[in-house]
């Protein structure tokens, strides 16, 4: 029997209290630095290893972050109505176009922006910043599938389909990858019936139908051994020595941009400007290419690393990308079905 | 001290529960109400009355099959760790203080890691390259990997171990508390040591497994990392339902009623379980 004696309670008491003020002193400093979401994992990493000094540094400015996937920030500054919660968000074009819509971001001044020059026509607007962009292809561990796909149509044909991971409409990249799948059987940016017939065909036969955030170690522990991702996800699993390589299939890699923007109401708007500034500055861009982050950088002014799975970025402008205001309408009652359609 | 009256309470005593009384109308009572306000109306902003949600959910086969499969895995969960829980208890109640510390660790062990780290360490012995499968290989009671990442028995299996501690725990407690001079007498009579079990032990234990049975049932319907995790995307589950209306889709409202819904079903469940007890005392 667990007996509480009056000391054990006392010391008990005494660090809750102890805990207490610490979060209240660590608030009060909070008050004075600009709060920043970022994306957990990688680009936590990243931006505190790499932008978080560069920021100190030059225009003394210190950065908390806030650890949230683009759909948990936008409902976080939903949820808070009107109190902004953080000042900068960092969203892929889905969340940032529903983001838009409910109102959410406050305007950016390009004249603020020292390196704004340095970045290609139409990267900053009047509400974002492009800040990198991403490529989804196939992911394929090298030791097993020696002979890899080359199409996303191949993904449903064996050997491969009974190798593959499949993630539904949650991602960003998961809902453009199902659509470009789509359009290899027939369909369209907005007509995806074909995929869902597909999905229906292959179900008993795929390794796994998985949560996004689970792919990574479903991958890692050989459960499966083909998927559909990011190259910053594959290029994570590789720094920590997993059989992965990248490819782009046949009808081109796809590409949608990272953006960053600030919130509306934000108590920190000339240092949400300065660190913007920052992530797209030379300095940070060409850190944050490199491994472990593979972050494929928009600063004209920065030199494409040999890690990248690019050698130029005009062949950015080549692959596929997509138009969020034509997907986000749809997107609730494609996830809806993938639900019905999936489970078992 | 000289105050304190003996019989019944005067209106002092119950203002010493004011503080904790207000701590739970502002952060549990207001929010559940605004939970329930939310589930009737028309979008995230309260605007309008409707039952349109409500109907929407439960005239659907699949949110129905949903809330089932809710219920029918806390339920698996209850029965797996209670036909394990039960003899390992036995052991513990008849073992010496030494092998008593021992095996108390062995049960907390569960506890002193995080639910996210089990969860995962169940990926790495569940997957086709695990553990398990390299042992039922090995062993030649299978030629090809089984799949048991994603599918309900490999939850179940995820979930017996990372739910076990809350039904030994007061399983044995309770078992503790019976005199070992029933079962003596019991056994002295010529009761078999089934019989014994049966008719002595087991009804003296309920109140513990009922305690036990509660908080497993409680815990895995709402287990959503071991449900998202080892579960995956073909099983849906009622937390993970809530997770993607509110955050991925928006649906507010939705996701109101799907979480009011699973708290009705959990209390149901416990208050199930509470009958069931009153049931075996007095019957």
């Amino acid at each position: 029997m667990t007996t509480f004696s009056r000391r054990t309670l006392l010391q008990a008491a005494a660090a809750l209290g102890a805990t207490s003020t610490f979060t209240q002193h660590t608030q009060a400093q909070a008050a004075s630095t600009l709060n920043a979401a970022i994306y957990p994992g990688t680009w936590d990493e990243a931006y505190r290893a790499v932008v978080a000094p560069l920021l100190k540094t030059k225009s003394n400015v210190d950065v908390a972050f806030d650890p949230l996937w683009a759909v948990d920030q936008v409902t976080k500054v939903r949820a808070a109505r009107g109190v902004a919660p953080f000042d900068c968000f960092v969203l892929d074009p889905g969340p940032a176009a529903a983001a838009r819509q409910a109102g959410l971001f406050d305007t950016i001044d390009a004249s603020k922006l020292t390196n704004g020059a340095r970045l290609p026509a139409g990267f900053i607007t009047t509400d974002q910043v492009t800040v990198n962009v991403q490529m989804v292809g196939i992911c394929y561990n090298p030791k097993k599938v020696l002979n890899p796909p080359k199409s996303w149509a191949d993904l449903f044909k064996s050997p491969y389909v009974e190798r593959l991971g499949l993630t539904g409409f949650q991602t960003t990249f998961g809902t453009v990858s199902l659509i470009e799948m789509a359009k290899a059987f027939g369909g369209s940016d907005t007509n995806i019936e074909p995929i869902f017939q597909k999905l229906r065909e292959v179900l008993p036969k795929v390794a796994a139908v998985s949560t996004p955030a689970a792919l990574p170690g479903l991958f890692q522990q050989g459960q499966i051994d083909i998927m559909y991702t990011n190259t910053n996800n594959a290029a994570t699993l590789k720094a920590r020595g997993v059989d992965i390589a990248f490819i782009a299939p046949e009808s081109g890699a796809i590409t949608f941009s990272t953006t960053l923007h600030i919130v509306k109401g934000a108590e920190n708007k000339e240092a949400a400007h300065k660190y913007i500034d920052t992530a797209i500055s030379a300095d940070a861009q060409s850190k944050l290419q490199l491994s472990p982050y593979n972050m494929i950088p928009v600063n004209k002014d920065v030199k494409l690393s040999d890690n990248l799975d690019i050698k130029s970025l005009d062949e950015v402008a080549k692959m596929v990308s997509h138009d969020w205001t034509m997907i986000n309408p749809q997107r609730a009652a494609w996830i809806e079905r993938f639900n019905k359609e999936i489970t078992k | 001290m000289a105050s304190v009256v003996p019989h019944g309470i005067g209106a002092v005593q119950w203002r010493l529960a004011t503080p904790l009384a207000l701590t739970y109308l502002v952060f549990f009572a207001a929010p559940l109400i605004i939970l329930v306000v939310m589930s009737f109306s028309v979008d995230e902003n309260l605007g309008g009355f409707t039952f349109g949600n409500w109907s929407r959910f439960w005239s659907d086969p699949f949110y129905r099959g949903v809330v089932w499969d809710t219920l029918r895995l806390g339920l698996l969960a209850v029965v797996a760790t209670t036909m394990l829980a039960f003899p390992m208890a036995l052991l513990f109640v008849i073992s010496g203080p030494r092998a008593r510390q021992i095996l108390l660790f062995i049960i907390l062990l569960p506890l002193l890691t995080s639910v996210v780290i089990r969860t995962f360490a169940w990926i790495a012995i569940l997957a086709r390259e695990g553990v398990l499968n390299q042992t039922l290989i090995a062993l030649g009671l299978t030629t090809t990997p089984l799949n048991f990442l994603q599918t309900e028995l490999g939850l179940i299996i995820a979930l017996t171990q990372i739910e076990m501690p809350l039904m030994l725990l007061p399983l044995i407690a309770v078992m503790q508390q019976i005199d070992p001079a029933l079962s003596d007498a019991s056994r002295a009579l010529g009761g078999s040591k089934w019989r014994t079990f049966r008719k002595v032990i087991l009804p003296l234990s309920l109140p513990g497994w009922i305690a036990g049975a509660t908080l497993v049932f409680a815990s895995s319907t709402t287990a959503f990392i071991s449900q998202q995790v080892i579960g995956g995307a073909r099983l849906v589950y009622l937390p993970s339902l809530i997770w993607q209306q509110a955050m991925v889709v928006y649906n507010w409202p939705f996701a109101a009623v799907a979480s009011v819904t699973l708290l009705v079903v959990v209390l149901a469940g416990v208050s199930m379980f509470a009958v069931l007890g009153r049931f075996a005392r007095t019957s």
